[in-house]
């Protein structure tokens, strides 16, 4: 047969392509609920990470059923706000109701442009014993990189965070997830809106006492700038409801009532 | 019998993919900051590259040279995909391992490179022991190149601290990729005064 | 002014060799000489001009969620993004056939030169990177994405005819036996990296 007559081609390219297509869509919607219960998992056993209650190793361990149930027990309430702090809807609790890295993907369109940031809407994670879980999302060197910051009961205070990303060179970038002494740099440190920028990673290492910086990841420049503005960008949108919140208002001491709604959902 | 040593042998000696086609460099350069990474690399573009061979070198008599690249590309593209996938659904925390280097893998240039070169015109199993053999001598150069960023670079071999613990201080250089092209060239030096036969005039 | 500053951080900051060391095989195998350098560089201009906007057409109103609501509003719910990457390669491979066939008939002393390398541009990360970065930085139209094609095409072409003409040179050094012609190469490379990396800080 001759293969390089026009016909024949074009024929075995349309053939190939809709092979690869329907291969493709066909495995991607197959196996879609599975991969999806995987992440909500993994952005579940990252958020509680971040708040210190385990390590990530630990999370693994205990599979993805145990890692939901120890949210349903350990969340006071979940609320998404607006940029200015307020209070917009509640994220079911007991339906482990969270954003994904997408929804995360779609917000940071509002929350980098800062003419959209009206628009914005924002999850809190609060847990019983008072700490307030926020998360950040920027671009790295290769891909995304996004992350949680938990909070004190001030919400100024950090207790701890957790980096993940998609694409970031392993063992330079890799690092922001990879180097638990990255991560623990962030505990004991606090946000500073007095600040230009509430928060800083400084490359050739933090001023000593500066409360609001941590070192940069020595060879990793890129990965860590686009973590820093994805910080900064993020702890901006947050300006609101973290200073307006350090107070019992925005449900730090969860008050009776608003316990009672989360749950009662 | 010989032919098929000569196959696997000449990958890792006389024709390294690294060393002597000068391909799959930009992984070389990426992954080579610790030898964990370095392994997990250089194990999947062993497999891929062998799976995708043998896979090419069967459609070899169907594909129209005109299009063959692209038919190339999207089979092997399609396969690593699809385990991925299947990693995702399935064994998740070995994905998150891996999804790092999936990008690198579809694009590095080994696996294109051997089929192009070779599996096209050759039979199924020598292709597939000739793209295991090429991803073999990649990996072997890989390791060695991991092995000294990390170990001068970080102080530490699979995460270990073994330099650091004799109060060694870090060198930066060596982490930032321009070193691993200058330990390459060193590497290069080194086979080449062994392999006489290999040094340009 | 804001194209501007796109484009000089694609061609030096954001250099696709010095800063990212994508689209090393070629780079490092195809610049014996300037001629041949000077046309592979060409050629990665082409395809990264065509390709990359290209992609980011049929990224933003095809695969993204909810892109293809320009189609009907029905559509608004399809998400095609795990096609993003299957279909960024593909497109790449067709324009490089393209280019292989343009070249072999008009120029094949250039193709004989290339050889293996010219299919390569297919899997020449270089390329793959760009449309992988426009994905990434959200570009606001189609003339960013050509601006930055350009860009990064331009610095990948300057890289490639300076190694060319430093490699000329260097044919006429007195350089170890083992070290001659591509061993030298690697570590003339490396120390230009390192003397980039000076461009690095720098924000426009």
């Amino acid at each position: 047969m001759n293969t390089n007559s026009n016909t024949y081609t074009v024929i075995y390219t349309t053939l190939v392509c809709v092979l690869v297509a329907a291969i493709l869509a066909f495995v991607s919607q197959v196996l879609k609920p599975k991969q999806e219960a995987n992440e909500k998992a993994e952005t579940v056993s990252q958020i509680l990470t971040a708040a210190q209650f385990g390590s990530k190793s630990e999370w693994q361990a205990m599979g993805n059923d145990a890692v939901l149930k120890f949210y349903k027990e350990n969340a006071a309430q979940a609320i998404v706000i607006n940029a200015a702090g307020e209070k917009v809807k509640d994220l079911s609790v007991e339906k482990i109701e969270i954003y994904s890295t997408s929804d995360l993907k779609a917000q940071n369109y509002n929350v980098k442009d800062g003419s959209k940031m009206g628009e914005a809407q924002l999850p809190v994670y609060i847990f019983s014993n008072g700490i307030s879980v926020i998360p950040i999302y920027g671009a790295g060197l290769w891909g995304p990189v996004w992350g949680y910051i938990a909070l004190k009961p001030d919400l100024h205070s950090i207790v701890g965070a957790y980096f993940d990303h998609e694409s970031e060179t392993p063992g330079l970038g890799g690092k922001i997830k990879d180097d638990p002494s990255f991560r623990a740099e962030f505990e004991g440190k606090s946000i500073d809106y007095s600040d230009e920028k509430p928060f800083r990673i400084v490359k050739g290492g933090a001023p000593a006492g500066k409360a609001n910086a941590i070192d940069a990841i020595s060879g990793a420049t890129m990965t860590t700038n686009g973590l820093a503005a994805a910080i900064v960008n993020w702890l901006k949108a947050y300006r609101g409801y973290l200073e307006s919140g350090s107070s019992a208002a925005a449900g730090n001491a969860c008050t009776e009532s608003v316990c009672e709604t989360a749950t009662e959902e | 019998m010989s032919n098929l040593k000569e196959t696997i042998l000449n990958p890792i000696l006389k024709g390294n993919p690294i060393t002597v086609l000068i391909l799959g460099i930009c992984s070389s350069l990426a992954v080579t900051v610790e030898l964990k990474g370095a392994i997990v690399m250089a194990l999947s573009v062993t497999i891929v590259t062998g799976l995708s061979s043998y896979v090419c070198s069967l459609l070899r008599k169907t594909i129209p040279n005109r299009v063959r690249i692209i038919v190339q590309l999207v089979v092997v593209a399609l396969m690593v995909i699809v385990v991925d996938q299947f990693l995702k659904a399935y064994s998740y925390t070995i994905e998150k391992q891996l999804s790092v280097y999936i990008g690198l893998i579809i694009t590095n240039c080994i696996v294109m490179g051997r089929i192009e070169a070779y599996a096209l015109g050759n039979k199924p199993l020598p292709s597939l022991l000739d793209g295991l053999a090429n991803g073999l001598g990649y990996g072997i150069i890989l390791v060695i190149v991991a092995f000294f960023r990390e170990l001068f670079g970080s102080g530490t071999l699979f995460g270990v601290p073994v330099l650091s613990a004799i109060g060694y201080t870090n060198n930066g250089l060596v982490i930032l990729p321009p070193f691993a092209l200058i330990l390459l060239g060193c590497i290069i030096w080194i086979q080449r005064s062994i392999q006489k036969d290999l040094q340009e005039k | 002014m804001e194209y501007l500053s796109l484009f000089v951080k694609s061609i030096f900051v954001d250099n696709m060799i010095f800063a990212y060391f994508l689209g090393m095989c070629s780079y490092l195998a195809v610049s014996k000489n300037v001629k041949t350098a000077n046309g592979l560089g060409i050629a990665v201009i082409f395809v990264l001009l065509i390709t990359l906007p290209l992609n980011y057409l049929l990224y933003t109103k095809v695969l993204v969620p909810g892109a293809l609501t320009w189609l009907s509003p029905k559509f608004a719910d399809v998400d095609l993004s795990f096609l993003a990457f299957i279909l960024f390669i593909a497109v790449i491979a067709a324009i490089t056939q393209v280019v292989e066939m343009v070249v072999e008939k008009f120029l094949p002393s250039l193709y004989s030169s290339l050889g293996i390398y010219l299919p390569l541009i297919a899997v020449n990360c270089a390329i793959l990177g760009g449309s992988l970065f426009m994905q990434q930085r959200e570009f606001a139209n189609v003339g960013e994405s050509v601006v930055y094609a350009l860009g990064s095409g331009i610095g990948w072409y300057l890289a490639i005819v300076v190694l060319a003409a430093i490699r000329e040179k260097l044919s006429y050094s007195n350089v170890p036996a083992g070290l001659r012609g591509i061993g030298i190469t690697f570590i003339t490379v490396g120390l230009m990296g390192i003397a980039f990396m000076a461009f690095m800080g720098i924000s426009l």
